[in-house]
């Protein structure tokens, strides 16, 4: 396991760093993008979403400082807007969190195949920008290899035998699991005999550190603990990708790619409605889902039944009953970020 | 003894030659087929419920469930539960496995044409024997894959009433519900189950929500919980692509090389 987080934790360093590098040039050019949403208009090869982005919706307030009326005509212009772009009647909610309700997640580590179905589903789901340009997944799925046993192993090669460190004794023994997280594997058939699979998405933190570092409050936690952006405020800086511990955030680095006959009509304004170019998004529970009631479009899909999710609040509710029966950790639990989606086993 | 056995094979074949096999062929022009967690043993047909919405979408790549537009379609109540639990005040319903069974029609007439205790005599003892018949399902009887020798067909499977499987106490039970049959031997299994932790619910995840509740052998195969050297209750599936290498990134070579072949040279 700590080999994989670590070098999810230099990816992220690397990330920051560059998000910091980056962060003055780059968000100067998001912001007056967005200020000058007209002038995108003339832009020589006009994509659909951010083209028909009109001067009331770049001047709308930030969703949370927003009154009824104020939300219900914003929504209005989405529902038009997206409405005309996609040829059908699309939804725009604006549920709100149920009282009494705080979203958690737990997923059968020992159980998951790695089949990637619920990578897939939540694309379909989510209106995920999609095809060769841009793809963009909210759910990673990590294989993790264990390790060969081989007398042969045990003499001829040994782990980690390039590193050139010996930490006395033993070294050039096989580690046995090796725990490198790959995200990338192809298998014909899955489980293969020699993995298991880890599956990553926002875990909603309690304390969430992406939310910490937001410069324009775009991004915050709702009552039942849903992490959302409001991506009319997102000025794409890319600190919140930097920040996140867990790889979760995705950037909207071209046009979204979103084909109309694949699109979800069924949207919330702070999850799957049709995002623009230079807006940070990521999982959010399938907001427009569960805050009506229904499960996720990823504990739905799972064939073999690794992924719940409840109230954590409701002691009879299938998460706390896994919290209270099985044996269960966090993620990065040392940073204190306190997420909402507990891995579990058996 | 040995006449029906010749013979039942043959009988068993000219049935189901006569029936017709809407799994494969002509189905698919009215619809994808695609599974859920079963391959080909879970199948459910694509059609539309509501103007522009379909009851399911599938993978194109794996043709796995990937969306339900209604979650409870062509499911029936669970019906009753011998104990106490969260579904006993709310709405929960199955899909039957029957007419997964019966695609064949191999269930409409095995109690009809062989199994009514004169073509096919019923068993005096549950002792494990060779069997000709049924090698589509169970190659070889006297190796079942489950239970390492210690359980046969009747275990499972009611000694006159083939369309039924049975509980602890022999008391018929229905295909549609087989936690009850798997539960007298999985006991903290079935408990789990029961908590919505094993297995797997869908529809409203809310308290007095309506849920569709996977049955036990949606995804697993009762004649091989053992997959062979793996050794899992859970068959082999096609995974869905890799996601598309970011701008760049030529290989994932940085990904390979470890485990398999310890210190390889690409860390
Ligand atoms: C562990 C319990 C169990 C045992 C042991 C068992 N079965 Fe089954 N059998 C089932 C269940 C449950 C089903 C229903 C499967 C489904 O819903 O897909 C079934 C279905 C069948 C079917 C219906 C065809 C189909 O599509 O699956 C046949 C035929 C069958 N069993 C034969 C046998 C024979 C022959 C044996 C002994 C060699 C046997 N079974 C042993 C539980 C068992
Ligand atoms: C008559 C008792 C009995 C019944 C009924 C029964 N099983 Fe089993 N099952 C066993 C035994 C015995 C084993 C083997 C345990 C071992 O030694 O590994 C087993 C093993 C399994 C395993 C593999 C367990 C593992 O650890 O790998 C699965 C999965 C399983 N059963 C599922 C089912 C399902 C699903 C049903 C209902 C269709 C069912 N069983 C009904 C007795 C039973
Ligand atoms: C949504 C799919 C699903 C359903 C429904 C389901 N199982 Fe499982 N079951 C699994 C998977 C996946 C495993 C893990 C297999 C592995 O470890 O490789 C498993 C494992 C098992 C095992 C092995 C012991 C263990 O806990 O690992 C038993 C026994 C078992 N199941 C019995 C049942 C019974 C009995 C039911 C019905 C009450 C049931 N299962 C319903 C997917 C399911």
């Amino acid at each position: 396991m700590s080999s994989q987080i670590n070098k999810q934790n230099n990816h992220n360093s690397r990330a920051k760093d560059v998000s910091r590098r980056d962060f003055l040039r780059k968000a100067g050019t998001y912001s007056a993008a967005s200020l000058t949403g007209a002038a995108m208009l003339l832009s020589p090869r006009p994509a659909r979403a951010t083209k028909n982005v009109t001067w009331a919706e770049h001047f709308q307030k930030n969703y949370r400082l927003m009154t009824d009326e104020e939300k219900e005509e914003a929504i209005e212009r989405l529902v038009k807007r997206y409405s005309e772009e996609f040829g059908k009647k699309v939804n725009v909610n604006d549920t709100p969190a149920i009282d009494g309700v705080l979203f958690g997640y737990a997923l059968n580590i020992q159980k998951c195949i790695g089949c990637r179905r619920c990578v897939k589903a939540c694309v379909a789901e989510n209106n995920q920008s999609r095809g060769d340009k841009q793809q963009i997944e909210w759910i990673r799925v990590m294989r993790l290899e264990k390790g060969k046993f081989s007398e042969e192993d045990r003499d001829n090669s040994g782990y980690p035998q390039d590193f050139g460190i010996q930490v006395g004794g033993n070294a050039y023994k096989p580690a046995g699991v090796v725990l490198e997280g790959q995200h990338y594997y192809e298998a014909d058939k899955v489980p293969e005999k020699d993995a298991f699979y880890l599956p990553m998405q926002c875990m909603q933190c309690e304390k969430p550190p992406c939310v910490k570092v937001c410069p324009v409050r775009t991004t915050y936690r709702d009552p039942d603990g849903i992490v959302v952006i409001d991506y009319n405020w997102c000025i794409g800086c890319r600190m919140c990708i930097g920040a996140c511990p867990y790889w979760a955030r995705r950037f909207n680095w071209g046009e979204p790619d979103l084909p109309a006959a694949d699109m979800n009509p069924d949207t919330h304004y702070l999850g799957n409605r049709p995002r623009m170019k230079g807006v940070v998004e990521k999982c959010t529970f399938c907001i427009q889902r569960t805050r009506k009631g229904r499960w996720t479009g990823c504990v739905e899909v799972c064939p073999v039944g690794a992924r719940k999710l409840g109230n954590l609040l409701d002691p009879d509710s299938d998460v706390r009953k896994i919290l209270a029966t099985k044996k269960v950790f966090r993620l990065r639990a040392d940073l204190n970020t306190y997420p909402k989606f507990f891995y579990f086993m058996n | 003894m040995i006449s029906y056995r010749l013979f039942a094979p043959l009988m068993g074949l000219s049935l189901l030659a006569a029936s017709p096999n809407p799994v494969s062929g002509e189905a698919d022009l009215e619809g994808k087929q695609c599974f859920e967690s079963r391959k080909d043993l879970s199948q459910v047909q694509q059609r539309e419920i509501k103007p522009g919405v379909t009851n399911i979408k599938c993978s194109p790549t794996t043709g796995g469930v990937l969306y339900w537009g209604d979650p409870f379609d062509g499911t029936i109540p669970m019906g009753d539960m011998p104990v106490e639990a969260d579904y006993s005040h709310e709405e929960a319903v199955v899909k039957p496995r029957e007419p997964q069974i019966d695609r064949n029609k191999l269930l409409t007439i095995c109690s009809m044409a062989c199994h009514n205790g004169e073509y096919v005599p019923y068993p005096e003892n549950k002792l494990a024997r060779p069997l000709t018949m049924h090698k589509d399902i169970v190659p070889d009887a006297m190796q079942l894959k489950h239970g390492k020798q210690a359980i046969w067909c009747l275990d499972c499977h009611h000694a006159a009433t083939r369309t039924k499987l049975i509980d602890n106490y022999g008391n018929e039970v229905s295909f549609n519900q087989p936690q009850i049959l798997c539960g007298k031997c999985h006991g903290q299994v079935y408990r789990s189950w029961r908590d919505g932790i094993h297995g797997k619910r869908i529809g409203m995840w809310d308290k007095g929500g309506k849920k569709r509740w996977w049955v036990c052998t949606e995804c697993h195969n009762p004649h091989d919980v053992q997959q062979g050297e793996r050794n899992s209750g859970f068959a082999q599936l096609d995974p869905e692509p890799a996601p598309i290498l970011p701008k760049g990134m030529l290989n994932t070579d940085h990904e390979r090389g470890h485990g398999q072949d310890h210190g390889g040279t690409t860390h």
